[in-house]
């Protein structure tokens, strides 16, 4: 072979490895390095859906949604001209810090990267900045969904607040709805109940980015995905009635709970002293948090629902009630009340020092005699009366749509034998557990829960925020008797000259209730109120007021539960 | 009149003449069309953000009209005279790369000669004139000087211009002064079994660093000692050697190289070492070749060019941006005309009678052989990164010239002896 043909054919062959080389990347691994590319040019940007719209049962807003903004500065443009003091001045941050920041971001590498300087501005900040942007090159925003809160209602406990996914690893509630690292999500209350259908689903696009770091508009490959918005909540809260009783209790400590009888609807829920949701832009600041947190007034704490409370003289009503169905006692049976009973060597006293006389047990309800419900009590069997309480669901959660509910205490047998041991109660125990003092302990929830039971002769449901939502039924039978008597003697307690609700009495409409005076050892006396409203012979209101050391149930607590009834009578229809 | 002139002009007429005629080799110069057409159009999408005039495209297409111009002005050089002063210029080369020493650093390195505003690279137009000194050496026997004293002349030749840009440092210039040589011996008649034994110490210091490899080798290195039968005092010292050079090796590696020329050897041997490192960029050009497919992503399309993640893509990794936006069959063209172009030298080399223009083609042919295996082989990681461009494909003036003064001279000597 000449020697220009071998030599030929050593290139051949070198060409041909070299072919090769590239026809095994281009041909063979093509799909995995196509992979590689579009991973580093493309990025995967979240688009927010915005978060469902909270309405009240009128279809006032009372959540919405509103923008805050992130602001940064693009290093490579900002220029000598820059307004170092006007950032400072409007964000709080200090212009030798921004300059620091920024002069490190220029020597960087990613010089183009947005630095960021300030997270969740508001609206007004970012249009001052907007207004000088001549001065200021480089500043970019982004947005930032927060909520804002526009009924003058606040509802504080009822809502709840965001935060933000700060690492995965903590806590989130519903895990299974893929939260990423930035996200917000409902944490507490209605917020965090219905997250799922507040929250919608965040679409995704695609956008070419160069090494630097620079946008180069959409991949036109992949189109990616439209968010899908949170669905709007229609709660059955009335925002109207619920801002005239949070004044109500401005200074005040309490719940206030009130509900359609027939549909267990909630149209009210105030826990007192509250915190403003307003107060902070985005998610819940961790210092404010904190100071919430370790406040002695327990602003956090949802009282309608978590709040631990000696029933009081409400809880009579069960006694009654057992009497009359188990017809214990006959209707002319009366009890001489003058002041204080004794039983073996202690004394038991009624509010009324002097005494209220012979008393039926109709007149032992609205004058509330604590003597006749003594000697009662010692001829009902204790058990049926644990019955009894479980009838008017006390003792276990409502079941409304919020969580941390507590449940109470209804202090059974074997609870007490646990307590204080076999022999270490007696009879005398009982007679503090019939007018709802002693270990029993109920939630300002339970006890409106009972008046929408008697407001309906048994026929209510459980309550619940969500207006249209398919709650459960609750039937609780007795005999027409018991309810008839019920009935009366709560109409009797806010209408008979001598009962004590008389304060909230409401001229055109039948009020009903019963008044409790909680003693407890933190101080004054818990005044409580607890009735519903009839209206054209359909029970329209049913309410538990809860004033901590008010005093007598027949003062604070009635006078905010007149207001109410007012209000309800004017404006709530059936 | 300049006829007349270049006839009669004593001085002149040794390095002018008149062509006998002036005939383009369309196997040459096709190829370079078709090379210039697609640099140039890539070029101008790597371009597009920069301004007309300032723009690579657009000084490229100026360079290459003086390249023209060159390649026409050279039919007039009388190619008889790089043979008859060969020494004075390898000569003047190695004085001049000398200078560089004290000339002042630019980028970390000496390769210039800066005479006020003007500076050029001795060693780029030194390629050819290794191609001329070798060329009239290996002329000038007629069989009377024993074939291995010849051999190691001429690498002693090649190699202290090697060593000295080695030094400046300029990698990839040494390797193409270290490569030229060994073509031109092989075509010269030496036989291949001394080339052989020039080649194994290199191969055997590079496969010392696995032992598996270099245990293979050494058992290759045994039977070709064997079949060739050389004399028992060449063939045992010869083993000794390469086993010398295979224990030397990690000697040479830790007190020699300077660490970006390791890290380099490192970062081929494995590119995923360090990807934000020296393995960068041969990450990203594997991946922009490798997602340019079989029909590459369209011109001004690839993601990895455009968007800036492939370094250097006007210069070094040109070929990168072919393989990206052309694909294969991109590729395919490049490697297809640059064949052509090789194998029709190859082709003139084997015709010329005349020794000195034969070895020269065959040198010039090696200069863009190589150049164009080292760059191409470092975009898709086969060969480490020495800064080699690819010949009529990478932007930069000065390559373009000599890289089209070489084709100038290949032509040149081909219309003067056929």
């Amino acid at each position: 072979m000449p020697k220009f043909k071998k030599v030929q054919l050593v290139l051949a062959g070198i060409f041909t490895i070299l072919f090769f080389r590239f026809y095994h990347l281009q041909i063979y691994q093509h799909s995995k390095y196509e992979e590689k590319a579009g991973n580093n040019s493309v990025r995967k940007i979240s688009i927010h859906a915005p978060r469902g719209i909270i309405y009240d049962r009128n279809g006032i807003p009372i959540v919405d949604n509103r923008q805050i903004y992130d602001l940064a500065v693009i290093p490579f443009d900002v220029t000598s001209q820059f307004d170092y003091q006007m950032v400072s001045k409007q964000t709080g941050v200090s212009s030798s810090e921004l300059q620091e920041k920024i002069t490190r971001g220029k020597e960087s590498f990613h010089r183009f990267r947005p630095v960021p300087i300030k997270r969740h501005i508001d609206f007004e900040t970012r249009s001052h900045l907007e207004e000088n942007k001549l001065s200021l090159p480089g500043t970019i925003f982004s947005e930032f969904p927060a909520r804002t809160y526009p009924h003058k209602a606040k509802l504080t406990h009822v809502l709840g607040y965001l935060r933000v996914v700060m690492d995965m690893t903590a806590s989130i509630p519903n895990q299974g709805l893929k939260y990423k690292l930035g996200d917000v999500f409902g944490f507490s209350g209605i917020e965090r109940i219905y997250e799922s259908i507040l929250r919608g689903n965040d679409g995704t696009e695609f956008r070419l980015v160069d090494i630097y770091g620079i946008d180069h508009g959409v991949y036109q490959d992949n189109p990616g995905q439209q968010p899908v918005p949170g669905k709007a909540l229609h709660l059955s809260i009335d925002s109207k009635l619920q801002s005239l009783i949070e004044d109500l209790f401005s200074g005040k400590k309490g719940a206030a709970i009130c509900m359609t009888p027939t549909s267990g609807e909630v149209l009210a829920f105030v826990s007192a002293p509250d915190y403003d949701l307003n107060s902070f832009a985005g998610p819940v600041p961790i210092e404010l948090w904190e100071g919430w947190n370790s406040d002695p007034e327990k602003p956090l704490i949802n009282r309608g629902i978590q709040g631990l409370y000696p029933p009081g003289s409400t809880y009579k009503l069960l006694a009654a009630a057992l009497a009359k169905e188990d017809e214990v006692v006959d209707k002319n049976w009366t009890v001489n009340c003058n002041g204080v009973y004794t039983l073996g060597d202690r004394d038991f006293h009624c509010w009324n020092d002097a005494g209220h006389g012979t008393v039926n047990m109709d007149e032992a309800i609205y004058q509330s005699c604590n003597i006749y419900f003594y000697q009662l009590i010692q001829k009902l069997s204790y058990k049926n009366w644990i019955e009894m309480a479980g009838k008017f669901k006390f003792g276990v959660s409502s079941g409304i749509d919020l969580l941390g509910e507590k449940r109470g205490l209804v202090p059974e047998r074997s609870y007490m034998n646990r307590k204080y041991g076999k022999w270490g109660w007696a009879t005398g125990n009982l007679l503090t557990f019939v007018i709802g003092q002693g270990d029993v302990l109920v939630t300002p929830i339970q006890v409106a829960q009972m008046m929408n039971i008697i407001a309906t002769r048994g026929n209510t449901k459980t309550p619940h925020l969500l207006l249209d939502s398919p709650a459960e039924k609750i039937s609780v039978s007795l005999k027409p008797l018991t309810w008839d008597f019920l009935q009366q003697s709560t109409w009797d307690v806010v209408n008979h000259k001598e009962g004590t609700g008389k304060a909230a009495k409401v001229i055109g409409s039948e009020v009903h209730g019963k008044t409790g005076t909680a003693q407890n050892p933190h101080g004054e006396d818990h005044s409580w109120f607890a009735g519903y409203l009839v209206k054209d012979d359909i029970p329209i209101l049913s309410l538990a007021v809860l004033v901590e050391h008010g005093g007598r149930g027949s003062v604070e607590a009635a006078i905010i539960s007149h207001k109410i009834f007012k209000y309800a009578q004017k404006n709530i229809n059936l | 009149m300049l006829r007349k002139t270049l006839i009669y002009n004593n001085t002149l007429n040794k390095i002018f003449q008149v062509p006998d005629k002036i005939v383009f080799r369309w196997g040459i110069f096709f190829p370079v069309l078709i090379l210039m057409f697609i640099s140039l159009i890539t070029l101008k999408h790597t371009s597009i953000n920069s301004s007309f005039f300032s723009s690579t495209f657009t000084k490229q297409i100026i360079w290459f009209g003086f390249g023209s111009l060159v390649f026409i002005l050279a039919q007039w050089i009388r190619i008889q005279y790089f043979q008859e002063y060969a020494f004075h210029f390898y000569g003047i080369l190695i004085i001049f790369i000398a200078i560089t020493y004290i000339m002042p650093v630019i980028g970390g390195s000496q390769r210039w000669v800066i005479v006020g505003p003007f500076s050029f690279q001795p060693s780029e137009v030194g390629k050819l004139l290794l191609v001329f000194v070798i060329a009239r050496v290996l002329a000038d026997q007629k069989g009377n000087m024993n074939e291995i004293k010849l051999l190691l002349l001429i690498l002693l030749m090649a190699l202290v211009p090697a060593l000295m840009v080695f030094k400046q440092p300029d990698f990839g210039t040494a390797i193409v002064y270290g490569f030229i040589a060994l073509p031109m011996l092989y075509w010269s008649g030496i036989r291949s079994y001394y080339l052989f034994s020039v080649i194994a110490p290199i191969i055997s210091i590079i496969s010392a660093f696995n032992i598996y490899i270099f245990s293979i080798w050494m058992g290759v290195l045994v039977m070709v000692i064997y079949f060739n039968q050389p004399k028992i005092t060449m063939g045992v010292p010869q083993f000794i050697t390469n086993i010398g050079c295979g224990i030397l090796s990690p000697f040479i590696w830790n007190n020699f190289l300077y660490s970006h020329q390791k890290e380099r050897i490192l970062t081929l041997l494995n590119p995923m070492r360090d990807p934000h490192g020296a393995g960068y960029q041969v990450i990203q050009s594997i991946i922009a070749i490798g997602s340019g497919g079989i029909w590459g992503k369209g011109i001004g399309k690839g993601t990895q060019t455009q968007l800036r993640y492939l370094p250097v893509r006007d210069t070094d990794f040109i070929v990168s941006v072919i393989g990206e936006e052309m694909g294969l069959l991109g590729i395919a063209v490049i490697l297809g005309v640059f064949f052509t172009m090789l194998y029709w030298m190859i082709v003139y080399a084997g015709i010329i009678s005349n020794k000195f223009s034969s070895l020269t083609l065959i040198g010039f042919a090696s200069i863009l052989f190589i150049h164009l295996i080292v760059n191409m082989g470092m975009t898709v990681g086969l060969l480490p990164v020495t800064g080699l461009p690819a010949p009529f494909l990478s932007y930069g003036g000065s390559f373009l010239l000599s890289c089209m003064l070489i084709l100038a001279l290949s032509t040149n000597i081909v219309n003067h002896h056929i």
